[in-house]
């Protein structure tokens, strides 16, 4: 149907706009539809086939390794692979909680910066992340070795053995995976702290006892809708670290990033190492759902 | 009125912004160090710099990274900022609207290892079956594309929604063509929104890891394949320089960027 | 802001310039002729003799290196005509000459393939010795700090038995040389592919997860562990460890037996430049060169030639020469083939802690 309208104070019709519309869209949302639909379908495909004796694959269709990854290898049922779902699912638990506790005080510090300063704060923030992750991983790796300071600290007080460096531990883990995952808290944080309507912190203060009470009824119902993004863009990536608890983890402890890792380099299994992307993809979407059920519609701020 | 944070959240706010930068001072401190193994002080030296700068294998990893960089954003940010416009601008049915916006977060929200995973498999299947597209830069840069477009396009969106219609309009009102007020209204007031954009998308080019360690080929390590190599073999310092001198140019170009972004109209 | 038109434009310029230079610097037919292409894993060879060889005949040569046999393998299924030279490992060369991976030496043009040891001539992994030369070998041991193990006797125990561990160990992060190690300790051997056997192995695996056992790692980190103090025993190559070693440790091979590794000199069926391939090799196999590669790098050469020009000390060290006696229990590791899923399901089980 052709109607007629003004839109953004221009006379015309709704099949000339659309058709301006779709030149301007056509080029990068082919790109965007080819691109992600090509690797899902990819994906589904390579996960229902069979590695062959070298390391290729063969289009002998089957759900062995979806029924591996639920425990059934040839050696009978193991509890390997829950495991490592379930490690996954804690560290990531661990890492967003620590997180959140970190980015709340830097949100706020940063918002009450004079307003021409908080670019700068901003800034400084995001520059860690913008290095590279090798380089932040390792530089974690040299801090927390053997002759370092915080390890001498630690040797010092007897928390560790002497001559032990702080790496390759949980702690480890947690301090590298939760820097990693701050600027990402932070920012949508920030964007929802700074628009946050004082008047109703104030009266929160005047009518509650103490200010736990005044962040749980004042401050964190306006913050939502950041903390759901904080939460996913720090929960969903933390799913599938491999490099972090490879390097600073000491590879100990095997995550979900790991053994897809290992398909596509040791073994040689990329029909597996699929099916476990795969299940990852899915989880990712169940969380994605659960949150934003829970919080604003759209990501824009 | 008063606002102010309790001290002790202050306190934890700053130490936790210093936590983010302490590995790197670490790093760029002992990039001095005259001592080969260990990290025991034992003088300070710029050895270290000279050999990295005599090290052909390093440079042209990093020129390889930059070129990366550089061209991925440029194509992202022109795909992006059409791809915000036309989602903006134009009459969509609301079922499309959310089908598109759909599509856009979904490289945001994956995980690097998932995204990278399925793009190796989709060049693979392209490979086998229609021939060429070897891993190597080519593949890198439709990747990299694949995952900035979506930032690039969020970006541009959010600063649309603040701009407004009013002032558009104000302009059509005024017997503006379309397409002059795109050029003298709606661009210049979208500038910054780009440039915040394109800035995301060359840093998260910069900072990838995971999804050019599965889509790279023989002819493409970039530096932070480079540094993940010498990671498994043994470190040197030359590394740590490596590292610093890395940390050094993204301070110096995160600084650029707010500069030309801000626009002086702006707060 | 209206800098920024201009700034985003040269920015496309820039990048269109350079692309096409990219491109045409991907190999194709013809241009490939100046270069060669080698990969190999990283600090395997003395840039001085890549120098060397560049200006001896005015070849470039182009070095990608990688960590690990299986991203090898990935990189060759998948970019296999863009490398002139690849050091592969011994089992991988049955693996893909068998696939047709690789284009027959042409022994004509690599005069110096006369001065490779008679033990390495007609191995097994290649009977005919047509698609590859051997580049270095070595063996995989312990490395044990001898201030807190005096009287050290080596045996994978050592690492693996909980009731042996004498006090912090590490383990090498590596699939086929971990799983080879426990394989032998129960007596097996280390390319075996019956399942039972395999399970016996990941179960010594599995119980070696002590306390004491504090982490997986690569070995040059192994020894650097045990060198740093952090661990007792670790698992580690003959060349990481000797290049590494202090007053206070040293290394060994365990009494049981363990494997014994080749690295050899192969050219893709698919490179761009063969002739230029065969030049490298040769240059490799030529005495003076392959003494000063051993020199620098550590290991075993298999060059009969080269020996003389070998430090005499090093030469002489069993830990680096092994006498034959221990040679008779060492073994080299072959592809499992249909087997490697096995091996890969037995590891799943160990990392993930079961």
């Amino acid at each position: 149907m052709n109607r007629l309208l003004v839109w953004y104070g221009e006379l015309s019709t709704t099949r000339k706009l659309t058709a301006r519309g779709l030149a301007l869209l056509a080029i990068p949302l082919t790109w965007s539809l080819v691109l992600l639909v090509a690797p899902l379908g990819a994906m589904i495909a390579w996960s229902l086939a069979t590695r062959g004796a070298d390391g290729e694959i063969l289009w002998i269709l089957t759900a062995d390794n979806f029924s591996r990854l639920a425990g059934f290898d040839s050696f009978g049922w193991t509890k390997a692979y829950l495991s490592i779902l379930g490690s996954t699912v804690a560290m990531a638990t661990v890492t967003t909680a620590f997180t959140i506790l970190l980015a709340y005080p830097l949100s706020f510090f940063i918002a009450l910066r004079p307003p021409r300063r908080r670019y700068l704060w901003l800034t400084l923030v995001m520059i860690p992340f913008c290095t590279n992750l090798v380089i932040r991983t390792y530089a974690w790796m040299l801090l927390l070795g053997n002759q370092m300071p915080p390890a001498r600290l630690a040797q010092f007080l007897h928390l560790i053995e002497p001559a032990a460096a702080l790496y390759p531990s949980p702690f480890a883990l947690y301090l590298g995976m939760v820097s990693n995952s701050i600027p990402f808290a932070v920012l949508p944080l920030y964007t929802n702290v700074e628009r946050l309507d004082w008047a109703i912190v104030e009266a929160g203060r005047d009518l509650y006892s103490g200010p736990v009470r005044v962040f749980f009824h004042a401050i964190l119902p306006q913050t939502l809708p950041g903390l759901v993004t904080a939460l996913i863009l720090t929960f969903i990536p933390a799913m599938g670290a491999f490099v972090i608890p490879d390097l600073l983890g000491g590879g100990k402890s095997w995550m979900l990033g790991n053994l897809i890792q290992h398909q596509f380099g040791v073994s040689r299994d990329f029909p597996f190492g699929a099916a476990v992307s795969l299940v990852l993809t899915l989880l990712t979407l169940v969380g994605l759902l659960f949150l934003r059920r829970s919080g604003e519609e759209s990501f824009t701020p | 009125m008063k606002r102010r944070l309790h001290p002790a959240l202050s306190a934890v706010a700053v130490a936790t912004l210093a936590f983010l930068y302490l590995p790197l001072l670490a790093v760029a401190a002992l990039s001095f160090n005259s001592s080969r193994f260990g990290t025991a002080w034992q003088g300070f030296t710029l050895r270290w710099y000279l050999q990295l700068s005599r090290n052909g294998v390093v440079l042209s990893a990093a020129a390889n990274t930059l070129i990366l960089a550089l061209v991925s954003t440029a194509v992202s940010t022109v795909l992006g900022t059409a791809l915000a416009i036309a989602l903006d601008r134009f009459p969509w049915p609301r079922w499309m609207r959310r089908a598109v916006d759909a599509v856009v977060y979904v490289p945001v929200v994956t995980p690097d290892i998932v995204f990278a995973v399925g793009m190796l498999l989709a060049f693979e299947t392209a490979r086998r079956f229609l021939g060429g597209l070897h891993l190597g830069m080519g593949t890198m840069m439709m990747a990299h594309v694949t995952f900035q477009i979506s930032f690039v396009a969020l970006t541009v969106g959010s600063r649309l929604a603040t701009i407004g219609r009013s002032v558009e309009e104000a302009a059509r009102d005024l017997y503006a063509s379309s397409f002059y007020a795109m050029r003298r209204v709606t661009f210049p007031l979208l500038a910054p929104g780009v440039v915040a954009g394109a800035m995301l998308a060359f840093t998260l080019s910069l900072d990838d890891f995971v999804i050019s360690f599965f889509t790279s080929g023989p002819s493409s390590v970039t530096l932070p394949l480079y540094i993940y190599g010498s990671l498994r073999r043994g470190i040197t310092p030359e590394i740590h320089a490596l590292s610093t001198v890395v940390f050094l140019a993204t301070v110096a170009l995160v600084f650029l960027a707010q500069l030309f972004s801000r626009s002086p109209k702006e707060e | 802001m209206r800098k920024i038109l201009p700034l985003l434009l040269a920015s496309v310029l820039l990048a269109s310039c350079s692309k096409p230079a990219k491109e045409a610097a991907a190999p194709a037919a013809g241009k490939a002729a100046g270069r060669v292409t080698v990969y190999m894993y990283s600090e395997y060879i003395d840039p001085a003799l890549v120098e060397r060889f560049q200006k001896e005949t005015g070849l470039a040569v182009v070095l990608d290196t990688y960590e690990n046999t299986e991203t090898m393998m990935s990189k060759l299924a998948s970019a296999g005509d863009q490398y002139d030279v690849v050091v592969v490992s011994d089992h991988a060369v049955r693996t893909l000459s068998a696939k047709g991976a690789f284009r027959p030496l042409d022994l004509p043009k690599i005069p110096n393939a006369k001065n490779v040891m008679p033990r390495f001539r007609a191995p097994a992994y290649d009977p005919e010795g047509r698609w590859s030369l051997p580049y270095q070998w070595g063996t995989m041991g312990l490395v044990y700090r001898k201030d807190k193990l005096p009287g050290f006797v080596p045996t994978w125990s050592a690492v693996l038995d909980p009731s042996k561990q004498p006090g912090p160990v590490v383990l090498v992060d590596s699939m086929r040389d971990l799983m080879a190690a426990a394989l032998i300790s129960r007596g097996f051997s280390p390319n075996t592919k019956s399942a039972d056997e395999l399970k016996s192995a990941g179960e010594l695996l599995s119980s070696a997860r002590t306390r004491r056992m504090t982490g997986f790692y690569g070995s040059p980190d192994s020894v650097a562990k045990v060198v740093g103090g952090d661990a007792w025993v670790g698992i580690a190559y003959n060349g990481d460890a000797l290049s590494r070693l202090d007053e206070n440790t040293d290394f060994a091979a365990p009494k049981e037996g363990t494997i014994i590794w080749v690295d050899a000199m192969t050219v893709p069926a698919k490179a761009p430049n063969p002739e230029g391939a065969f030049r490298f090799i040769n240059f490799i196999l030529a005495p003076d060169v392959g003494a000063q590669l051993s020199n620098y790098i550590a290991y075993a050469t298999p060059n009969e030639a080269s020996l003389p020009l070998i430090k005499a000390d090093v030469r002489a060290d069993p830990r680096v020469y092994p006498s034959d006696a221990e040679l008779a229990k060492m073994v080299m590791l072959e592809d499992v083939r249909e087997a490697t899923t096995l091996y890969d399901q037995v590891w799943t089980r160990v990392k993930a802690g079961e």
